[in-house]
């Protein structure tokens, strides 16, 4: 069926529901009414889809420091994600993952350099990319005083849902993420593993074809991590884009199709898990890595 | 530009999420309309009960030469308001004041009598202590009671000398007050309504500021916030559009709070001023709408701190500049009259602080309240582009 069929059917729906004066049709009708809405949605946004769904040239960005003057946090990145494919970015803590995400999130404003996000650029139309993604870090960020369901509901208003769409949106996912059980408990009352699965919800809640994940392990305990973990890779099995960044080993051999090993604000090597093997004479990423970082220190010193 | 559905979206979400907060029902309504008046209430039952207890009490006077002047002597014995103490000397007087055996002592001087006989003054002396209420009313006590003696001998003297009476009496002035009895009461009123009003106008809306941008950077939520399409711009107008409806409603309530225990009419207040106090309902109109520029411009302030702040911690310490730039001038307000200059009306805080005044004290001047009506918006716009432009500084949002 093709995008002209959806519509079709979707203009018949709407005709009948408006006719329908006696709600002969359905709440089940209905049901089945929004989700062509939303499979149109997914639909349309798929085609709109290009062929590379990020890509990153030369983002550099320079923060100033009252102490340390100028500091150039990231430097001349430029990266490329395919769609429906994870791309990592390893490195360790204060190595420049954040802030490139950040500024592919368009958080910070990058100094030089941009990016298109789904065919949108950074610096020209940044509210259509923030459109396009959803974010997710370590912390769970919810608001404490808000139900799991208000919470939801929150971020789709924010995403420009409304009515009964949304309305469907968020019973899916309390039915997908297994929340109708504390759904309208605050948030603050909520077990981390609870709090993780409403904040997955709330990144997810407009459907966006790409996912950004902070660090999203970090500070989480095993069973948690696993939840995420499951959760990246359902995004991929949904032919979602996902750039993540991390600076554990194990998640990037066991998710990303593509990794970039940040250090020192630039990427210091890119390519598949094997690819990074195969350049390092390596059996594993973790000593991958370290050789790489090593042998650019040593190359400064 | 702003879509008013994304920042109603934000303010809705912000108002549902502040009102459940208790510290901010706490404090924002509970404590204006319920802790307020029950301390007011508290406060002047028991000042109007020691008042009472003062008028009824008995006022334990020492007197040392008590010889010297039989006449007033006698007659101070024999006044139901006194008991009276012989002392014989100044040092022994002054001494059972500090003890408080006796508020307060006459001393006579040694030729009184002759003196008073002699149609000339009598020397007299009160020693009191300043330092304690008891002995200061004493002293007031006794005042009277001599004051009436000397009523009394002047007119035996006029009467002796088959004078008339108006001869002691050179003029004849009678005062009228032309203030209403609610006019007076609104005058009392005047003096710490406003310095109340701007306290929590500027004061009521903290929590909300510093939980709606600090708090927001701490937990981590601000990041998700501000990655959805809703812009910078959206996301701002919302959460200060809450602190000015929380300031606001403090103001509110500070202003029920007060009027309303008040203008119910405590004894002490008509003790103080003559007549109950009643504030009409134009000039309640009128507070509220002085109000809304000074709630916009301290909860534009407020959102400039919070968003400068890493953390509600952060937030806590830059409050102390703030106290100072609200406070100084609306205890100036206190100080300064309500026919203040013309160029009090430029005044941020201060203007809104004695245009209050003006209103409460039925001098409600147009020109007055138009200037500072006018700058009270103009500051409050400032403050408003400034918290916005601090908003929109990613240098100030993912400061580390």
């Amino acid at each position: 069926m093709g995008l002209l069929d959806y519509h079709i059917i979707y203009q018949q729906l709407k005709a009948l529901a408006k006719s329908d004066e006696n709600n002969s049709i359905g709440d089940s009708f209905n049901n089945a009414f929004f989700s062509i809405i939303l499979l149109e949605r997914t639909f349309l946004t798929a085609s709109n889809t290009p062929k590379t769904v990020i890509v990153a040239e030369n983002l550099t960005k320079t923060f100033r420091d009252r102490k340390r003057g100028f500091v150039k946090a990231v430097s001349n990145i430029s990266l490329t994600c395919e769609p429906g494919k994870i791309f990592g970015l390893l490195g360790a803590n204060g190595a420049g993952k954040t802030t490139t995400l950040r500024m592919l999130a368009t958080l910070l404003e990058p100094t030089r350099g941009t990016a298109t996000i789904a065919g949108f650029s950074i610096r020209d139309d940044p509210q259509e990319v923030r459109r396009n993604i959803g974010f997710l870090s370590g912390s769970t960020a919810l608001y404490g005083r808000l139900s799991a369901r208000e919470m939801i509901q929150y971020f789709g208003k924010l995403n420009g849902m409304s009515g009964p769409e949304l309305t469907s949106r968020i019973n899916d996912l309390v039915e997908r993420l297994e929340i109708g059980e504390f759904q309208n408990g605050r948030c603050d009352k909520l077990s981390t593993g609870q709090k993780q699965r409403v904040s997955i919800a709330r990144s997810i809640v407009h459907s966006p074809p790409i996912m950004i994940f902070d660090e999203p392990t970090s500070g989480l305990d095993v069973m948690t991590s696993q939840t995420i973990m499951a959760f990246i890779e359902q995004c991929r099995n949904d032919s979602l884009t996902v750039v993540f960044s991390t600076h554990i080993m194990s998640e990037v051999e066991r998710l990303c199709d593509h990794v970039a090993i940040v250090h020192k604000g630039i990427i210091a090597a890119n390519g598949s898990v094997r690819d990074l093997y195969a350049q390092t004479s390596e059996p594993s990423i973790e000593k991958a890595f370290l050789k790489i970082v090593n042998g650019m220190d040593t190359e400064n010193v | 530009m702003s879509r008013p559905s994304l920042t109603s979206t934000v303010f809705l979400k912000e108002i549902r999420e502040t009102l459940r907060d208790k510290r901010v029902i706490l404090g924002v309504i509970v404590s204006p309309l319920l802790v307020t008046p029950l301390l007011i209430g508290t406060v002047l039952f028991f000042a109007g009960k020691k008042e009472i207890e003062k008028q009824a009490s008995i006022v334990e006077v020492g007197i040392v030469g008590h010889a010297a002047f039989p006449t007033l002597v006698k007659r101070l014995k024999t006044d139901e308001g006194f008991n009276a103490h012989q002392f014989d000397s100044r040092e022994a007087a002054k001494q059972a004041i500090k003890d408080r055996t006796i508020r307060v002592a006459l001393i006579v001087g040694e030729n009184a009598q002759t003196e008073f006989s002699s149609n000339n003054s009598a020397p007299l002396e009160i020693l009191y202590n300043f330092a304690n209420e008891n002995s200061q009313f004493a002293q007031v006590q006794l005042r009277n009671f001599i004051g009436k003696f000397d009523k009394e001998a002047l007119a035996d003297r006029i009467e002796a000398a088959s004078l008339s009476e108006k001869f002691a009496k050179p003029t004849k002035v009678e005062t009228t007050n032309i203030a209403a009895g609610s006019s007076a009461g609104s005058f009392v009123l005047g003096l710490f309504l406003p310095y109340i009003i701007v306290m929590s106008a500027a004061f009521g809306g903290i929590q909300t500021a510093f939980d709606l941008c600090a708090g927001e950077k701490e937990r981590g939520t601000m990041e998700t916030l501000l990655v959805t399409p809703a812009s910078r711009y959206e996301i701002v107008t919302g959460k200060l559009l809450t602190i000015l409806t929380i300031s606001f409603i403090a103001s509110c309530c500070a202003i029920t709070g007060i009027i309303a225990p008040v203008a119910f009419g405590l004894e002490f207040f008509k003790k103080l001023v003559g007549d109950s106090i009643s504030i009409n309902f134009a000039s309640i109109v009128w507070m509220m709408l002085i109000v809304i520029p000074l709630a916009l411009f301290t909860s534009s302030l407020l959102l400039v701190i919070s968003s400068f702040a890493r953390n509600q911690k952060e937030a806590q310490t830059y409050i102390l500049p703030f106290f100072s730039v609200v406070i100084l001038p609306a205890v100036l307000s206190t100080v300064l009259g309500a026919e203040s200059h013309i160029y009090t009306a430029f005044v941020p805080i201060l203007n809104i602080s004695l245009t209050m005044k003006q209103i409460s004290g039925d001098l409600f001047d147009p020109l007055y309240f138009g200037i500072s009506l006018a700058t009270s918006f103009l500051y409050a716009f400032l403050a408003m582009r400034l918290a916005a432009s601090f908003f929109q500084r990613e240098q100030i949002l993912f400061r580390t």
